[in-house]
């Protein structure tokens, strides 16, 4: 088992070499700092320009070999990211946001997990009955309704719970304000705070484990090693709980692994709602502000939770299916 | 309906009570086409030691009667009648006053055993299930020694290791044996058998069959034998019942029911199977029509519109299984019964047996007819390969090794052996029309080289043609049959006009209705969609036919049908066939050479007569003894050659005999012989009396 995952993680940083350097190639010809200059009103002087690029390490002047082997050097040998365009590090801005970006999503993803795969096997057992349907309804119902406009809802419903008790239950902006000590209020305030985006993040989160969840278990159910089961001896739902289950949540894992990377960077939407600087936001900023080294950084990050969910992925795939073990 | 009374087939003299008694036994199933009346009227008692078989076709209802004893049926069934075990209703209990049964008390061994244990838990934690959900004060010591002598007593070697081991490191004919073991865990009063050893090669179902006597001794169990298979029921069950439609047609004992039956569905299922001891002496006669649709039954016998005997009472009412007048314990379900008990009327009084076709070649020796296809020394590896991103070969696989043959004109060459011997591979190499890896193959004297012309190409597509074993997804659902049978016209560049004229031809050469061909495939049946496969192979007139198990998605009732036409249309036609089937009675029905392959190798050439007859060949000893013959008496007196072990993997290579480790002979061989067979690879050469008789054994 150690050799199998040593052998996975060997696979992976080599795969996540080539992945961050290709994005590196791919920002650098489709990115263009220098029009951040050349649009200011009045123009600066071409050679401030050049000099400007030129700290950043983002010159279209310096062939891009040179600049991503300078880039790379700066990586291995002193962990540096690189500037964005104004000369801000961009490796401290991600780190920052990543802190945000996980209390914000760490919550919502595990409560996806546990609610969509319980749906998913309490419906898959109740196949076509008025719980099946209805709470299938349910979950269609989210599975349309754009993030924003339930993220809007919410934030009028509990604006308007707030008038009507007089007091702040809920905050619909940021992820902390209360600056004391007292480590009971500091969590207080958070859950206040975290309660409203993890809610949205949630209700559209789960549908897709709910829905799946519920083909596999669906799939497995009427296997033959089922019948086998209950021939022994075993109830229905015994059959069901220890035989199908296990094997329908084999392709389950697999699909949180890579989903994983998306949560982190996806939530844009839900960010932007509740005010909060997480890595969507910034994300798409760093797009907008041609900061060829901030996208890399955050499609490095997206690539490391892609790769460490997938390894994830296998180890749990390796423990549920002795299969994979063996071979 | 039938009264309990007429349903004591073979009560036993001491007054013994039946472990199980069922009444009336009645299955719906709601479906979108209507009420499919699955199970209509069963009745039987089934006495401790004794074993009751159930044969029928697809669609007879004897799996579902089976089910429902075991209370597994979906939930969309709806269940009549009356079944008691040990005078305790079944039927009433709930899913968890039936499990308390289930594996207990009664038992069921299924049908595919690659699919019944479930794949994440170990053998050891599926036997330990079966043993604590009905005992749970077991201690682990004896939970363990409990799964060891079961495996033990199942034949599986190294029983404490293969515990900790999971399904898919077993063969199938070795977790059909841990399915036996978990059956028997608990020492069942019952044990239910659902088509047990379809699913497995004839050497593994004869060593199958054999634990599952070996079981019901141990446990004194009744058995239930649900098969299509006449020759496996003959050699297992006492008694017997016919099913059709949903109902029993006949019952009595094994013997009865194979030489007295007098049901004429009876007497046409038994017509209708190819004997394997038998030389091919007439035609098959297939039962006409097709099974009944249960959803909208008409009122009447079910089995009227085949029977040739049916008269206007047989189309009013449906008869009841009752007893036959004269005959001790027979029951049968006929309006005609007595008429046929007193004429004593017989298969071929009722059955019209048809007349072959003269074959165009008949009467030119093999040697004058022309070659169609030649093999030389034809090989084909697959590479073993490991690791992740730079994929090293670790081995090869020999699927084909070294396999010479020849097809001649007007004649059908089979390719016979278990699966995982490379018959399928070899048909596979030579459809792929090119050079293979390593030998030669020549098809009407013209060697397939590495480049050919595009004429060459075509030439050689319209001389040999292939039908294959799934008539359903071999044929495109969204074509309709005229433009199924055109494709390979257009490719020869036929008129329009030439199109129309070969399809209407190619439609009544198969027997099917020609106004048909604006039809979708899904409106046919199984044979008919055969039939439309054979037409569009033969097309394009090919010289060659390459058959890969033709017949074996087929009930045995349709099944013959097939047989018949293809028979008819090689002496119609000319065409060579090369066949692969892993059903030997097929084979020796229809073949007139047989080459017999073992681990990628042919071990056996020759006639059907001497394969069949003489063979020479350890192996083929042992395949032939192992096919079940749908005879009573013989199975009773027959001596099986059972092998042991199981066929070694094709990546193993072998410096001397690949069957060595598994042949009979090779223990009584001395040791300068043996170490022959281990050190020198034989090789395939004439023995025996024939000049094309050729085994490859150094002591045969």
């Amino acid at each position: 088992m150690i050799k199998y995952i040593i052998r996975r993680l060997v696979n992976y940083v080599i795969m996540l070499f080539v992945a961050i350097s290709m994005t590196y190639f791919l920002a650098s010809a489709f990115m263009d700092p220098r029009s951040n200059y050349m649009s200011r009103n009045p123009r600066p002087p071409e050679a401030s320009i050049d000099r400007s690029l030129d700290l950043a390490n983002i010159n279209d002047k310096t062939p891009v070999l040179v600049r991503y082997f300078n880039w790379l050097k700066g990586i291995v040998t002193e962990w540096n990211w690189g500037l964005s365009p104004d000369q801000e590090p961009v490796a401290p801005a991600v780190a920052s946001r990543i802190s945000s970006s996980v209390q914000l999503v760490a919550i919502s993803t595990v409560l996806s997990i546990i609610i969509g795969v319980s749906l998913g096997v309490y419906t898959a057992i109740r196949q076509y009955k008025w719980q099946d349907r209805a709470l299938n309804a349910v979950s269609t119902l989210f599975l349309v309704t754009p993030a924003a406009v339930l993220g809007l809802l919410i934030v009028l419903g509990t604006i308007a719970i707030n008038n009507a008790t007089g007091t702040r239950i809920f905050y619909v902006t940021g992820l902390h304000s209360y600056e004391g000590g007292n480590i009971g209020l500091a969590i207080l305030d958070f859950l206040q705070h975290i309660i409203l985006p993890t809610i949205v993040l949630v209700c559209i989160g789960y549908v897709n484990y709910h829905l799946t969840q519920r083909t596999y278990l669906l799939d497995t159910m009427n296997a033959d090693y089922v019948r086998t089961a209950r021939a022994k001896g075993l109830t229905l739902n015994q059959a069901i709980r220890k035989h199908a289950l296990r094997t329908s949540l084999i392709p389950t894992t697999t699909n949180i692994a890579f989903s994983i990377a998306s949560i982190f960077t996806g939530a844009v939407i839900t960010e932007t709602v509740f005010a909060i600087n997480g890595l969507g936001r910034y994300f798409v900023t760093t797009i907008q502000d041609n900061d060829i080294n901030g996208a890399v950084c955050i499609a490095a990050f997206s690539g490391v939770c892609t790769l460490a969910g997938a390894l994830l992925a296998d180890i749990l795939a390796a423990w549920l299916d002795p299969r994979i073990r063996l071979n | 309906m039938t009264e309990p009374m007429n349903t004591v087939a073979a009560a036993p003299a001491n007054g013994e009570q039946p472990v199980l008694e069922v009444r009336d036994l009645r299955v719906n199933f709601a479906s979108e086409a209507g009420t499919v009346r699955a199970v209509r009227g069963v009745n039987f008692d089934l006495y401790r030691g004794k074993t009751l078989g159930i044969v029928g076709e697809s669609g007879s209802g004897k799996s579902v009667t089976s089910m429902a004893i075991m209370g597994l049926l979906d939930k969309n069934a709806h269940v009549e009648g009356s079944i008691k075990f040990r005078g305790d209703e079944l039927l009433t209990k709930n899913d968890k006053e039936m499990s308390v049964l289930r594996g207990d008390r009664i038992a069921m061994v299924f049908q595919d055993p690659l699919s019944a244990l479930t794949p994440v838990f170990s053998i050891g934690e599926q036997l330990k299930e079966a043993l604590v959900i009905h005992n749970p004060k077991m201690t682990e010591e004896q939970i363990v020694s409990r799964s060891i002598e079961l495996l033990k007593l199942v034949g599986i070697p190294n029983a404490e290791e293969r515990l900790k081991s999971y399904p898919h490191q077993f063969s199938g004919g070795m977790r059909q044996r841990v399915v036996i073991a978990m059956a028997i865990a608990n020492n069942p009063d019952i044990i239910i058998c659902d088509e047990p050893t379809t699913a497995l090669d004839v050497t593994i179902q004869a060593q199958v069959l054999e634990v599952l006597q070996r079981a019901q001794q141990e446990t004194g169990a009744a058995v239930i034998f649900i098969t299509h298979d006449l020759g496996v029921i003959a050699g297992i069950a006492d008694d017997i019942i016919v099913m059709y439609a949903g109902r029993p047609v006949e019952k009595a004992d094994v013997d009865t029911v194979f030489h007295k039956p007098v049901m004429p569905y009876t007497m046409g299922l038994l017509g209708a199977v190819p004997r394997p001891d038998r030389e091919k002496s007439s035609r098959l006669v297939p039962i006409p029509g097709a099974p009944m649709n249960l959803v909208n039954m008409p009122k009447g016998c079910p089995f009227a519109p085949r029977c040739p005997l049916a008269t206007d009472i047989c189309r009013q009412g449906e008869p009841d299984l009752l007893p036959v007048e004269g005959r001790e314990g027979q029951l049968a379900a006929c309006h005609r019964v007595k008429e046929i008990v007193d004429q004593n009327l017989t298969f071929s009084d009722i059955y019209t047996v048809g007349e072959s076709v003269k074959s165009k070649f008949d009467g030119i020796p093999r040697e004058q007819r022309q070659t169609v296809l030649d093999v030389k020394h034809l090989k084909k590896t697959f590479p073993l390969t490991a690791g992740g991103f730079l994929r090293r070969k670790i081995g090869e696989v020999h699927a084909v090794d070294d396999v010479t043959l020849d097809v001649r004109e007007g004649e059908t060459v089979a390719l016979v052996g278990e699966s995982g011997s490379g018959k399928s591979t070899t048909l596979l190499e030579i459809m792929e029309f090119r050079q293979p890896e390593s030998g030669e193959i020549s098809v009407l004297g013209k060697p397939i080289a590495k480049r050919m012309s595009r004429e060459d190409k075509r030439e050689l597509h319209s001389n040999v043609q292939y039908i294959f074993q799934d008539p359903m997804s071999s044929l495109d659902p969204r074509l309709p049959i005229y433009d199924i049978l055109a494709e390979p016209l257009k490719v020869q560049g036929l008129s329009k006009q030439e199109i129309n004229d070969r399809i209407r031809d190619l439609m009544a050469l198969v027997e099917l209705n020609p106004d048909q061909v604006d039809r979708f495939p899904t409106q046919f049946s199984g044979g008919q969609r055969q039939r439309i496969a054979i037409a569009r192979a033969l097309a394009v007139n090919p010289k060659l036919v390459l058959l890969d198990e033709p017949v074996s998605a087929l009930d045995v009732s349709i099944q013959a049908g097939v047989i018949n036409l293809l028979e008819d249309l090689q002496n119609k036609l000319g065409v060579a066939y090369l066949f692969v089937a892993h059903n030997l009675s097929v084979i020796r029905h229809i073949s007139n050479r047989i080459a017999v392959m073992y681990l990628g190798r042919i071990v056996e050439l020759g006639s059907n007569h001497d394969v069949f007859e003489e063979p020479l060949h350890p192996y083929t000893k042992a395949l032939l003894s192992a096919v079940p013959v749908p005879d009573p008496q013989i199975e009773r007196t027959r001596q099986r050659i059972v092998l042991e072990g199981e066929l070694p993997s094709p990546s193993e290579s072998f410096s001397g005999c690949p069957f060595a480790g598994r042949c009979p002979m090779f223990s009584t061989l001395t040791k300068d012989q043996q170490a022959r067979c281990l050190g020198e690879s034989p090789e395939l050469v004439a023995k025996g009396g024939a000049a094309d008789h050729m085994a490859a054994c150094h002591f045969a």
